[in-house]
């Protein structure tokens, strides 16, 4: 059983690490006096990024439900955060990858050109959803029926081996 | 009880020790062979009386361990057996009263008779209750809707505890249910920040470019420093306002989103605004790095007539944005009580798995 304490922990880490990427989308092009600035915040916002797709992977492996093998019942509940955490993740490598080449030599330059900007729009748009689909799954994951025995469970269970 | 009275026995043998007849001995022959029946208990044919006194209790507390569910500690299979050697007790009691005057030639058969009715629970009054430990049964029994129904005395126990101690309470849904509440008060407070802001904004520029545009210079050299970081608040405004607004929605709920967008729901139009204004908003990055580095810029970056051209389309977009995000807050304002993420977490304990515990209620 998952604990009140633990679990709260858990959740404020992973609200951390969402405030962290939110703030660095918001204002990592304000600061771009030298490129080793922004190397250092896309690098941490990529950790950060797979830090939390890791715990919250963990906190999937943690549960009950996984535990007696009805992984399929988790993934139908969480498939979209993990592709969106995917895509996400992938974008923003993209992206930062991108903008870093262009910025290297010369920070305080313009470097925009359409497929930056489109990637730029789409990166943007995927750390929305990012944003709500990790934070209602963080939420979701305080259910205690995922950490115990229950009736419908056992339902499930016996629907699964059928 | 038996065990009691056979104690009360001990108590009184023990004060007329060495002053029965006879016929005592006689009755406590006959028990002596009732208890040979034993086969835990192959007595020696004239042990000590303190030995036998500890064989006795080494039996009744065998006995006990082997009933541990009997209420009391009484064995019900006894209960026959003991009900005799009891009241003839009581008769050899009055006996012995009546014989006190006899000599007491007889000792040894008299601690026999001591040791026969020693009991293991010390010497109480008669009318106190019993020292026995009760051991409650799993269930009680509960008067609901005029009927008596069981109830698991643990589940019961539980809830009392949760009733007596309000930390108990405190669960991780609950905490989940604390962040997503003041999430929901940082998302309310970004909606209006939000539409105070883009208004704010598209005044401050439509003011800068003056009347049908004709001071875009102005606009340039006054607005360059705020371009960037405006577009960056705004960015985090509406990425806020945006997460709120699904979390009202409950746009993970693919049926219930839709749902809403159907039948028009607040919530899901504010979701609809915000998230085309974010849209529109981020494609407006590249104009806004171009602004920012205006007073850095070469001929190819602003090439001299081009400002209407460029700012134009930016002016407009802001505009939209802003009465995107004006129109969202209104929307959102008119239910700012709708939220179906919170429902759904409220609900989420109940709703379609009931839990095990639930189904151990067995009527009656």
């Amino acid at each position: 059983m998952l604990q009140t304490g633990n679990f709260s922990l858990v959740l404020l880490i992973q609200l951390t690490l969402l405030a962290y990427d939110l703030f660095v989308n918001s204002f990592s092009e304000l600061l771009r006096g030298a490129p080793v600035i922004q190397l250092v915040l896309f690098i941490m916002q990529d950790i950060a990024i797979l830090f939390n797709v890791i715990i919250i992977l963990l906190m999937l492996f943690n549960t009950y439900v996984f535990q007696v093998g009805l992984v399929s019942l988790l993934l139908e509940r969480f498939r979209a955060l993990l592709i969106i955490s995917a895509l996400y993740l992938t974008l923003s490598i993209c992206f930062h990858c991108w903008a870093l080449n262009l910025r290297w030599f010369q920070s305080n330059r313009f470097i925009w050109t359409d497929g930056l900007q489109a990637l730029f729009v789409f990166q943007r748009t995927a750390a929305v959803l990012y944003y709500y689909f990790y934070k209602r799954t963080a939420e979701c994951m305080g259910d205690p029926r995922l950490y115990e025995d229950s009736l419908w469970l056992r339902n499930i269970f016996t629907r699964a081996r059928q | 009880m038996p065990m009691v009275k056979s104690k009360k026995k001990k108590s009184k043998k023990e004060a007329t020790d060495g002053e029965e007849g006879g016929e005592v001995e006689v009755e406590v022959t006959s028990r002596r062979r009732s208890d040979s029946r034993d086969p835990l208990t192959p007595e020696p044919l004239d042990p000590a009386p303190q030995k036998k006194k500890k064989k006795k209790r080494a039996q009744t507390i065998d006995l006990e361990a082997e009933h541990p569910d009997v209420p009391n500690g009484d064995m019900v299979e006894l209960e026959g057996e003991e009900s005799a050697p009891v009241t003839r007790k009581t008769k050899r009691k009055k006996k012995a009263k009546a014989t006190e005057q006899f000599s007491n030639d007889l000792e040894a058969e008299d601690d026999d008779i001591i040791t026969d009715a020693s009991s293991p629970i010390p010497q109480q009054s008669l009318f106190s209750a019993p020292h026995g430990h009760s051991q409650p049964v799993g269930k009680v029994f509960v008067e609901r809707n005029r009927r008596f129904q069981a109830e698991r005395i643990e589940h019961r126990r539980h809830s009392e505890d949760e009733y007596m101690d309000p930390r108990q309470i405190w669960t991780t849904r609950d905490v989940a249910m604390k962040v997503h509440s003041s999430f929901r008060v940082l998302g309310l407070f970004s909606h209006g920040f939000l539409a105070g802001y883009a208004v704010w904004n598209i005044i401050v520029v439509y003011v800068l470019a003056g009347e049908q545009m004709t001071t875009l210079q102005n606009l340039l050299q006054q607005y360059h420093l705020l371009a960037y970081p405006a577009q960056s608040l705004l960015y985090l405004l509406l990425v806020l306002s945006t997460v709120s607004a699904f979390d009202r929605v409950n746009l993970a709920k693919a049926s219930m989103a839709l749902r809403g967008f159907v039948t028009l729901d607040p919530a899901a139009l504010a979701s609809f605004l915000y998230f085309i204004a974010l849209i529109l908003s981020l494609s407006q990055q590249m104009t806004s790095d171009r602004i920012n580095l205006y007073p850095t810029a070469n001929e190819t970056l602003w090439p001299p007539g081009s400002e209407q051209q460029i700012l134009r389309p930016w002016m407009v977009v802001n505009l939209v944005v802003a009465i995107l995000v004006g129109l969202a807050w209104a929307v959102v304002s008119t239910r700012p009580d709708i939220d179906y993420t919170e429902e759904f977490l409220v609900t989420m304990e109940v709703e379609g798995y009931p839990r095990a515990e639930d189904n151990l209620d067995i009527p009656a």
